[in-house]
């Protein structure tokens, strides 16, 4: 087999990704090999050290327009920007995700699957905790950098599995609330899988009307085929399904509150801030660069999917009385606004999503990092009434915890009004008013929840069972520093990362 | 009409009937061995269409391992092996989210092509299905390793038996 002619491979490119599952793979075997008590600073520094390192990586990749690896992997200015964000926002989530000191041995156990409730499953409740969870994230974002990477569907297919399937565990592994965490888990997984099976059948029915599954074959192909475009519609209808589903869009969006609130809170907030940026960078990728051709068949379709989302995740958001599902709601809402920004089929459009993904994650990180300190005896008290008079108890974290809510809301200041405004305008500027007017009028519905929670903090006097507002460690510190900072910095000054993420809009084809 | 041609329309009809058996049957265990037929029949449509090895993985994969782990899956846990009556659930919402796709990809499949015909002169054997994966599939061939290390984690998370249980129970640091 002397003639088999290997791909070139710029390894240089491929080196976040390398990084990633190398360090992974060590902290594999770190579980097998280092002794119980001596694993979790060796886990978390690794851990740290490898999406550091990554990082590194990653800017050193800055300026490079390359398709590599066979045309599997495509690194360009979207790639090198939502790779950025995505390991700036798993760093934070990190922090979270390795608090150990707000509960003993942190919120995390070392099997999922025990029967919630039986002796061994209480047993292994008290005892400290498991490390399994660090080569898990590793792996869950090494898939996702390949995912906003990938250039034919089916790379992009593996890294959805790869970056879903630890995710689905990750869920399970909850120390309070067990059958909660394990329903949790279990919904994620029979739906995920569901939905994956669409992206599938979308791949298939893709490759039958291009006869390639490459996006610039793809690109080509809908120029004119001599197949019917009936396989061209489906395919994509199929795929936007699957994809849709990861970025929690209505009507495929049923999962979302209850695997948010189940999943352990800092999951919970990985989930919302990395697996948004991964979902919508491979939505643009596959939009822009493989369908753009027929952008003008899809986007009413997908712009009634975007109204429906705003719609869905506002109004249910303002039913809510647990925190984690008011949450939820809020960021279904808020892949409602990122379509809008999605749909607008620009340069525009495509620097404002990906600012939007940034500012989105870095606040919602916060939000759920905040949740997992108020705490009585059962673990996190996350239902609204509990909250009430809270203000009064903690005055600096109130502060903080309302200063996020109004980013959500979308005051001016904070980083919630400038990206709301940069998808908005981009999406009017290409005369896409329908989705704004729904954006703005959702906007507006969805500031009531907010404020409520935070007229509950202030102006309700504390009762007997008020939670106490734990004192966090050094990690959820600096977790909360830094996504209040972004907040803020990004409201006041939006400049610089809009002018990156401008700089940066370019697909390579 | 060709034997190809008669094979096909026999096995996918096979495959299409044992599907909805599967589905529709109240016993647990049939439905699995109903499985098995289905994904056997598909098996032989690759096999028809010159496609060998993705047939005999489909037969190795899928109704070797898969379905013998759901069979084991009804053994071990103590599942009831007779017809079921608490699968009460109203079946309406699965009939018509599957059922509506199902039926709706056939149409615009036989829509799409209508009589139009494909050439088959390739063999997919083994040879040619390699040097493809390893001329321009390299990557996700790869990252397909990585996703089997992380399903391989998952599953010793999930089922790993106890470790230490004779070990004394550690302190309780309490809770701040």
């Amino acid at each position: 087999m002397s003639d088999l002619q290997l791909p070139h491979i710029n390894y240089a490119a491929l080196a976040p990704m390398l990084i990633l599952f190398g360090a992974a793979c060590a902290g594999i075997l770190i579980e097998a090999f280092v002794p119980r008590e001596r694993r979790y600073p060796v886990q978390l520094g690794l851990s740290l050290a490898g999406v550091v390192a990554a990082g590194v990586a990653v800017i050193t990749q800055a300026g490079t327009r390359t398709i590599t690896a066979g045309g599997a992997i495509a690194v360009d200015g979207p790639t090198v920007f939502l790779q950025g964000a995505i390991l700036a926002l798993g760093l934070v989530a990190l922090l979270f995700v390795g608090e150990r000191s707000l509960e003993a041995g942190g919120p995390f156990v070392a099997q999922a699957a025990l029967i919630a409730g039986s002796e061994p499953d209480r047993r292994q409740v008290v005892r400290p905790g498991a490390t399994e969870v660090y080569p898990l994230m590793l792996f869950a974002i090494g898939g996702m950098e390949l995912f906003v990477a990938a250039n034919d569907l089916l790379t992009m297919f593996v890294a959805l599995e790869v970056f879903s399937l630890p995710l689905y565990l990750m869920c399970a592994l909850a120390r309070r609330r067990r059958l909660l965490s394990q329903e949790a888990a279990l919904k994620y997984f029979l739906l995920g899988s569901y939905s994956s099976g669409f992206f599938l059948f979308g791949i298939a029915l893709i490759y039958g009307f291009a006869g390639r599954v490459d996006f610039a074959g793809i690109h080509a192909a809908a120029l004119g085929s001599d197949r019917s475009n009936a396989l061209l519609y489906g395919g994509l209808a199929l795929l936007s399904i699957g994809l849709l589903f990861k970025a929690a869009a209505a009507p495929f969006h049923v999962w979302t509150p209850d695997v948010y609130q189940g999943a352990p809170t800092p999951v919970t907030g990985f989930m919302a801030a990395c697996t948004k940026v991964a979902a919508f960078g491979a939505l643009l990728r596959v939009l822009y660069v493989a369908f753009d051709r027929v952008s003008w068949d899809y986007r009413p379709v997908l712009g009634v999917v975007a109204i429906l989302t705003m719609l869905v995740g506002a109004v249910f958001a303002v039913t809510q009385t647990d925190l984690k599902r008011l949450l939820a709601y809020s960021s279904i809402a808020n892949a409602g606004y990122l379509l809008v920004g999605v749909l607008a089929m620009s340069k525009d459009g495509l620097s404002s999503s990906m600012f939007y993904l940034v500012a989105y994650g870095f606040t919602v990180l916060a939000a759920f990092g905040t949740l997992t300190l108020v705490r009585d005896a059962d673990g996190e008290a996350n239902h609204l009434s509990r909250w009430a008079g809270l203000g009064r108890r903690s005055p600096v974290f109130a502060a903080a915890f309302t200063f996020l809510l109004l980013a959500f809301a979308g005051i001016p200041l904070t980083s919630g009004f400038t990206s709301k405004f940069a998808v908005f305008a981009a999406a009017l500027d290409d005369g896409q008013t329908w989705l704004v007017v729904a954006g703005v009028i959702t906007s507006m519905v969805l500031a009531f929840p907010y404020l409520r929670v935070v007229v509950m903090m202030w102006l309700s006097e504390p009762a007997e069972s008020t939670p106490t507002v734990s004192i966090p460690g050094v990690l959820t510190s600096t977790g909360l520093a830094i996504g209040v900072a972004a907040t803020l910095v990004l409201g006041l000054v939006p400049a610089p990362l809009l002018d990156l993420s401008t700089k940066a809009a370019e697909f390579v084809r | 009409m060709t034997v190809s041609d008669v094979l096909l329309l026999g096995l996918g009809a096979v495959a299409v009937g044992a599907a909805l058996l599967v589905v529709t049957t109240r016993h647990l265990v049939r439905a699995g061995l109903y499985l098995v037929v289905a994904l056997g029949a598909v098996a032989g449509i690759y096999l028809v269409l010159a496609a060998e090895l993705v047939a005999w993985v489909q037969v190795l994969i899928y109704v070797g391992a898969v379905v013998v782990l759901l069979l084991f899956a009804v053994m071990l846990t103590r599942a009831p092996i007779g017809p079921s009556e608490d699968l009460d659930r109203p079946g309406w919402p699965a009939l018509l989210v599957g059922g509506g796709s199902g039926l709706g990809l056939a149409a615009l499949l036989v829509d799409a092509y209508r009589w139009s015909t494909v050439d088959r002169d390739q063999v997919g054997d083994a040879q040619r299905l390699g040097t493809e994966i390893f001329r321009s599939w390299v990557l996700p061939f790869e990252v397909l390793s990585v996703l089997l290390l992380a399903a391989l984690v998952g599953a010793i998370v999930v089922s790993r038996p106890e470790v230490g249980r004779a070990r004394p129970r550690p302190p309780d640091r309490g809770e701040r």
